[in-house]
């Protein structure tokens, strides 16, 4: 670390370690609901409501955390304002916890949501983007405060490099796609179509743009490649994410009530989109044979696995329901939570991780630090979620035939013939839980440990 | 190309192409409301309360939202009518094993969520959900099992694993309700036999089907 500003990178991560133990947690919480739905005193939808925002949130700080420590960096200079990011920081600690207690407050009394002013004060019921207005313009303004304090950074250094071009202009755009969530549509086909605005172009465009430019980032980071030779495989991955990604949205118009030449649209756009996701594996695999001269084994070792689960959960899980002809069967099963789960866990989970793998330690001045228990997380996290989604596959598959195609009744399915998956994927949720508390561990731990505990990484020869 | 003919390649081709898609969007909006139903108060008060309980929570509509509880775009064409509107002010009073819990909606409020859903059962959504393709489960060749099947009996009723969880399973009715004239009465008023029921009154259906169909299902054993 070069920059004591970049010191405030750990604030945001911190928040969001914090809010994955809790988002998986409750996500445990959920996988038993399947199972019995009374297991707890707040029910389902409030469960999930907690589930899929703290995700979101959780995401969203370590991404502005990774941000924060990305463009001193790269401007070459300390941040414009320190005092304003750590305002940035703590007003949203405080929107954040007031938005979850007015969800279990809801829980508790679902008659306290109500209409104030023509919005619901806790809770908009719209799938991702709950939280209500007023908390919707409290995000705007972390957001336009956070996006003023990077542009003034760079502004002021007159270094304009191309990673942190694209990730302010991936962060801009995730900024501006939040307004069309902003609006009360009186048809719901309508409030639909403007919904995946909001949640199709933050996943499949701005953040994936965000982690092309964190990627070209952490791999010149960790090795030595050339700046020119990252940054030209990282425009050429965000142009191809954006090409197939914006006219991908698509997808998700093919059965709401919108016409029909979005079949042909999203059809043909999205079943492209898994190409730059390969170009970004290729691009890890490339970088990480040809540059010899790894700095931070364990930060690479995240970052590449970033790239190739983004590919396979993101990419693969999602062009195998993609096609119209399929999707027209497995849509609104749980093929799709089983494509939400992967999707998330490779492309922004292992982004986040490999961005605090690879910038915690120069953070807390710990050029050493003992890996093994990032490994280890690794190990679990990522084979537990691998059978978490193989197991929401395969209810999905049994989901699809025996309700789309046999026309059985869906709680038959789901409580009989579905019923072992959910079993499983409870179980394989323990074993992610395992590996997100080893995580959380050694977040804190990391460079605070004494160095006589520090495990030395496999030699040379090994490998 | 170099890296800057690269980088400019990625600026003006995404705004290409969020070009053509903001005018695909216009193009949408102008068409969508044309394909389906005109939106009255009842049903706009109804969406509202769909948001103010959060029910995509739960459910999914048009195929979007939480799959953990049944879609519900055809919901209102799938169930009888007046069975939503008891089934949403208090679950379990209408079917004991139901995952639903008791939110405190009004009758008049459950009145207007099935407005709202009636709305998007009429939406054009271009054939979804598909009908069941291999849906030729054997119907027993005797007059009762037409009679059940004419009057979508299995929408809510369960025999032998097919059929809908709303109302009690049929598979072994024969046995609990022997008795043909309590059939007789409960499909004709099912009030006046079971106070608290759900279950429509059929007095559309003849004395000939009424006798056909219950002489089916007491043979259910």
């Amino acid at each position: 670390m070069r920059y004591e500003s970049q010191k405030i990178a750990q604030n945001f991560y911190t928040f969001a370690v914090l809010l994955f133990l809790v988002q998986v947690l409750v996500g445990i919480i959920a996988a038993l609901q399947f199972i019995w739905p009374d297991f707890f005193p707040l029910k389902f939808n409030i469960i999930r409501d907690l589930h899929i925002n703290a995700l979101v949130v959780w995401l969203l700080m370590g991404l502005m955390g990774a941000t924060y420590y990305v463009v001193p960096e790269e401007s070459q200079s300390e941040l414009w304002s320190i005092p304003l990011a750590k305002f940035q920081f703590w007003a949203t600690v405080v929107a954040v916890t007031a938005v979850v207690l007015g969800y279990i407050w809801m829980g508790f009394d679902p008659q306290a949501n109500k209409f104030i002013a023509g919005t619901l004060l806790l809770n908009e019921g719209r799938e991702y983007i709950e939280a209500p207005r007023w908390a919707d313009w409290l995000i705007a303004l972390s957001v336009i405060l956070f996006l003023l304090n990077n542009f003034m950074t760079m502004y002021k250094s007159k270094r304009w490099t191309g990673i942190q071009g694209t990730l302010l202009g991936g962060l801009t755009f995730l900024a501006l796609m939040y307004l069309p969530g902003m609006f009360y549509s009186k048809s719901m086909v309508k409030d639909q179509y403007w919904w995946w605005w909001v949640i199709h172009l933050w996943v499949e465009g701005a953040w994936e743009v965000i982690a092309g430019a964190l990627l070209a980032f952490m791999l010149m980071k960790v090795t030595n490649v050339e700046r020119h030779v990252v940054e030209r495989w990282m425009y050429i991955e965000v142009a191809l994410v954006l090409f197939t990604g914006i006219l991908g949205t698509g997808h998700h118009y093919y059965w709401i009530g919108t016409p029909r030449y979005w079949l042909w649209v999203g059809g043909i756009f999205s079943a492209l989109e898994p190409i730059p996701l390969l170009v970004m594996v290729w691009d890890a695999f490339r970088t990480t044979r040809t540059h010899r001269v790894v700095s931070n084994r364990l930060g690479l070792f995240y970052a590449t696995s970033h790239a190739i689960f983004n590919f396979v959960g993101a990419g693969l899980w999602g062009v195998i329901h993609t096609l119209p002809q399929v999707n027209k069967w497995t849509h609104g099963t749980q093929i799709t939570t089983a494509h939400g789960h992967l999707a998330f866990y490779g492309a922004y989970v292992l982004l986040v991780m490999s961005m605090i793998y690879i910038t915690l330690p120069l953070i807390r001045g710990a050029e050493n630090f003992n890996t093994s228990r990032g490994y280890r997380s690794f190990w679990w996290m990522t084979i537990s979620m691998i059978f978490i989604v193989l197991t929401l596959t395969g209810a999905g598959m049994v989901q699809t035939y025996m309700e789309r195609l046999v026309g059985l009744d869906y709680v038959t399915v789901k409580a009989n013939y579905n019923l072992w998956f959910w079993i499983f994927r409870a179980i394989f949720g323990l074993g992610f839980l395992y590996g997100v508390t080893l995580f959380v561990i050694d977040f804190f731990k990391l460079g605070r440990e004494p160095v006589e505990a520090v495990a030395t990484e496999p030699s040379e020869t090994t490998v | 190309m170099s890296n800057k003919g690269i980088r400019n390649l990625f600026i003006f081709g995404s705004i290409f192409f969020f070009v053509i898609f903001i005018g695909l969007t216009i193009d949408t909006m102008k068409k969508v409301d044309k394909r389906a139903p005109k939106i009255t108060e009842e049903v706009d008060a109804g969406k509202k309360l769909w948001h103010k309980y959060d029910c995509i929570g739960c459910h999914t509509i048009l195929g979007n939202g939480s799959y953990y509880a049944p879609d519900l775009t055809k919901i209102t064409v799938n169930k009888p009518e007046g069975y939503l509107e008891k089934f949403l002010v208090n679950p379990r009073k209408v079917k004991p094993n139901a995952a639903m819990p008791v939110l405190g909606i009004t009758p008049e409020e459950a009145k207007k969520i099935v407005a709202f859903l009636d709305w998007v059962s009429k939406v054009d959504t271009n054939g979804w959900p598909p009908k069941p393709v291999l849906a030729r489960y054997r119907v027993p060749q005797i007059p009762g099992a037409t009679v059940y099947e004419k009057y979508n009996c299995k929408a809510c009723h369960m025999i032998n694993g097919v059929g809908g969880t709303s109302g009690p399973d049929l598979t072994h009715v024969g046995s609990r309700k022997p008795d043909p004239e309590w059939h007789k009465k409960h499909i004709r008023d099912p009030q006046s036999v079971v106070s608290d029921s759900a279950m429509p009154p059929f007095p559309q259906i003849s004395d000939e089907e009424l006798n056909q169909l219950v002489d089916y299902l007491i043979t259910l054993k």
